[in-house]
């Protein structure tokens, strides 16, 4: 064993005390024939096949679990490949991140407009597998509705081009049999790397419109009031171009701001409509940038006393949870406190938008959470933590983890992904539907 | 409570892309995330003595240029993080480190980090140059003169033929306006950088003491010296009572209202030098010359040259990797590479770039404007 067999594990979860033994290789592939010499070597020796982005989601899907498998990372599949202006695409390799993206585009003046907090880091890859967004998912879409088609391999080496449309695959009688399941872009986003290994993607890209935006800050007495707030601009169809909410943060790092509250962007002449519903205050631009700092800072901030870290990623809250938002927040908070849980911070996109395991859109809040670290609770306990908010959240008609898509507790999802593993095979990612997951992660708490 | 700081890492990633070393070899361990993460699940892998040898090489291949510390948002002082491991990899096992003991000797035995007789400090330069600066040899530091400026050298400048026009540059200006000044020549010693960054904190104080009791005994209110690395010894750790010490970026800026313009004749691009900008936070002083010569040249990205952290000795080909794939990256080819360090010249004029200090498009501009 080398320490690129260890360092591999580096993610953003809690999930990161991996069983190292377990990997069997790392690779870090350049190109298609890489990717496929890599899966070779596992399907020869029998080992799982688990990708790997930047690392930054909070999953663990990127862990790879406990299973004999080979590690392979996107982050040398750095190449942009095409840029079309005129038709709108990019292609790209799956290691890139929106950032490195649209720094080539924006002297186009060109976007990528997929803009997660970690989008640094974050491979346009990884974002696919999760489905993730941003602050303008309410506006632009989740990383789905950016794609166009992805190509991938599978674990028998077969290549698969996917698109909205259906799949093409080398194989002939593989992409009938995808094509009689329905096979389309939905089922690659959120799949955590179940079926694949993404080596290419061709993406949307727009201009940059030059419009007017003005940004204001809301705060509000409780948090019904935020989510009618945010359930207005939904109806109205409100054209925010950047929403945020800081529902609650720690003092350490709230920088005098008293949430909850909304930092939101959008056209200036939408401002009069936007105040029949909202109470805004106008910032100067440095003020909205500073707000925004410290929104984008939060997942990594750390209080004075003890470490931040995320138990569970997100909540989404739509409908009547959100109409009601104070009683589902009052309900996971007295759920996490009963678990010894001190919150740190609540923050995320709103208004916002995501897919239910269905593939059905919801619109609400997507709201992050922080806690700060417990001394002394085992992997277990706090993994059962995560199970029990999960189930409240089904309760209360908030949906668990909406970028992610949580497969490992989506019955749709999951469901979907094992009717196409069926056909594929398996070998990709295996351990999140198994039905010992719940252990293996809550062993690498 | 968490006890050390690489604790409060959240593994967002956010140092990864911009880490140099990632950069050249793409592989995580090479990246801050990959380090940090290794030392929190240290506990696993501690007993293989294999994986534990690896890890202290590996903090040697960094270049400690501190854009990790600068990016994270979770308060990890990271480069205290990397000194402190370092320290920590070559007390437990100095035996992997003997390929270090050559430059230790060095600095134990004569002071400089290239081993040569100490009277040499003042030999090389002051040979070359005693015609062009009339008097120079009595600036030599001896004990019994005084002078309100001290120059401190270094080793790079005091013996490496390649910085002689910086030096040239140097004593022209500091004639030009009229200083009073001493060169600390055979009485220097090395500012114990290397030594810092190997960990080996008593090794360089026991360095520091002597260029203390110099400075004083020379009654110097200020040391200007081009290093940024001997300027972070000399202002953070030297512990100087009565003096202040200064990058020569900041004392000719200070010192110098307006200046001459520059006759630009090449693309001009500025290297903010890691130690100088985000070590020492000296950012404006070198910009503030620069527009008061009157250049144009373009910012180059704010990342390491890779001659920083040891990293030519302890990995020169990782240090090449990193110099050639910003040479190519920043098109450097065509411009020359304005900086303010003599480690980053070294590791410019070595990739074949070419390169000038701030001091001599100062120089140059003095002397008539011509490049």
């Amino acid at each position: 064993m080398k320490l690129r067999d260890i360092a591999i594990g580096a993610n953003a979860s809690m999930y990161y005390r991996l069983n190292f033994k377990k990997i069997r290789g790392v690779y870090y592939p350049r190109t298609e024939t890489d990717v496929l010499a890599a899966i070779a070597f596992a399907r020869d020796n029998g080992y799982d096949v688990t990708p790997k982005g930047g690392g930054s989601g909070l999953s663990g899907a990127c862990t790879g679990g406990d299973t004999d498998r080979i590690m392979m990372s996107s982050l040398q599949m750095t190449e942009m490949l095409a840029i079309s202006k005129d038709i709108g695409y990019v292609d790209v390799q799956p290691g890139l991140t929106p950032d490195e993206i649209n720094a080539v585009l924006e002297p186009m003046g060109m976007k990528l407009f997929v803009a997660p907090s970690s989008r640094d880091i974050a491979t346009v890859g990884g974002i696919l597998s999760t489905d993730g967004g941003g602050n303008d998912t309410w506006v632009n879409g989740t990383m789905r509705d950016n794609t166009i088609k992805v190509r991938m391999v599978t674990y028998d080496g077969r290549k698969l081009t996917v698109s909205h449309e259906g799949v093409k695959s080398d194989d002939p009688d593989l992409e009938a049999e995808l094509t009689k399941k329905g096979m389309t872009i939905h089922d690659v986003a959120s799949s955590h790397g179940t079926l694949g290994f993404i080596t290419e993607l061709k993406l949307v890209i727009r201009p940059v419109v030059g419009e007017t935006l003005v940004g204001s800050l809301a705060e509000f007495p409780d948090y019904d009031t935020l989510g009618q707030a945010v359930d207005g601009m939904i109806k109205r169809e409100s054209p925010i171009r950047y929403g945020e909410t800081i529902v609650m943060a720690h003092p350490d790092v709230r920088e005098g701001f008293n949430p909850p509250l909304l930092i939101l962007q959008y056209p200036e002449e939408y401002e009069s409509e936007l105040k029949e519903f909202v109470d805004i205050k106008r910032l100067d631009t440095d003020e909205f940038e500073r707000l925004k700092d410290i929104r984008i800072k939060l997942p990594k901030r750390n209080p004075m006393e003890g470490v931040q870290f995320a138990l569970f990623e997100g909540y989404g809250f739509h409908e009547e949870s959100l109409r009601n938002m104070q009683h589902t927040l009052d309900e996971i908070d007295t759920l996490l406190k009963s678990h010894d849980l001190v919150p740190f911070g609540k923050y995320g996109h709103a208004p916002s938008k995501w897919y239910l395991g269905d593939n059905t859109a919801a619109y609400g809040i997507i709201m992050h959470s922080r806690e700060i670290r417990p001394e002394g609770k085992t992997g277990t306990e706090l993994l059962q933590t995560v199970l029990d908010i999960v189930e409240k959240c089904d309760s209360l008609g908030v949906t668990p983890k909406p970028e992610h898509k949580w497969p490992f507790d989506d019955e749709a999802k999951s469901s979907r992904l094992n009717e196409l593993r069926e056909v594929i095979g398996p070998g990709f990612n295996s351990f999140i539907l198994d039905e010992a997951c719940d252990d293996v992660l809550s062993s690498m708490v | 409570m968490m006890s050390t700081s690489y604790d409060k890492c959240v593994r967002c990633g956010s140092c990864v892309k911009f880490c140099p070393l990632f950069n050249a070899v793409g592989e995580e361990q090479y990246s801050p995330r990959g380090k940090t993460y290794l030392l929190q699940v240290m506990d696993q892998i501690e007993d293989d003595p294999e994986l534990a040898k690896e890890f202290r090489q590996l903090l040697f291949q960094c270049t400690l240029c501190g854009r990790c510390s600068e990016v994270c948002s979770s308060d990890v002082d990271l480069l205290k993080v990397w000194h402190e491991q370092r320290a920590k990899a070559v007390q437990m096992a100095p035996e992997e480190f003997e390929y270090l003991d050559a430059l230790r000797d060095a600095l134990a035995n004569v002071a400089n980090i290239y081993g040569l007789d100490p009277e040499d400090r003042a030999i090389y330069w002051l040979d070359e140059l005693e015609d062009d600066i009339p008097g120079l040899e009595d600036r030599v530091y001896e004990k019994g003169k005084t002078a309100d400026t001290m120059v401190f050298l270094g080793c790079l400048m005091s013996f490496r033929g390649s910085q002689m026009d910086v030096l040239r540059s140097l004593f022209t200006m500091l004639e030009e306006v009229g200083e009073d000044y001493l060169v600390m020549g055979a009485e220097e010693n090395c500012c114990g950088h290397p030594l810092y960054l190997m960990g080996d904190e008593k090794g360089a104080e026991d360095l520091r003491k002597h260029n203390r009791s110099v400075i004083e005994n020379a009654q110097a209110k200020k040391v200007v010296t081009c290093c940024p690395g001997c300027l972070i010894q000399l202002r953070e750790h030297h512990n100087l009572k009565n003096a202040e010490a200064l990058h020569h970026t900041q004392y000719f800026d200070q010192k110098m209202e307006t200046t001459p313009k520059y006759n630009q004749t090449k693309e001009l691009a500025y290297h903010d030098p890691c130690e100088l900008h985000r070590i020492l936070g000296i950012k404006t002083e070198p910009r503030s010359l620069l527009k008061k010569l009157g250049v144009e040249y373009r910012e180059m990205e704010a990342s390491c040259c890779g001659g920083g952290g040891l990293l030519r000795m302890t990995d020169p080909g990782l240090s090449d990797i990193i110099i050639q794939a910003r040479s190519a990256k920043e098109k450097l080819r065509d411009t020359v590479v304005v900086t303010a360090c003599p480690s980053c010249r070294e590791q410019l004029l070595a990739s074949e770039n070419r390169t000038k200090d701030i001091i001599e498009l100062l120089a140059d501009a003095s002397e008539g404007g011509a490049e």
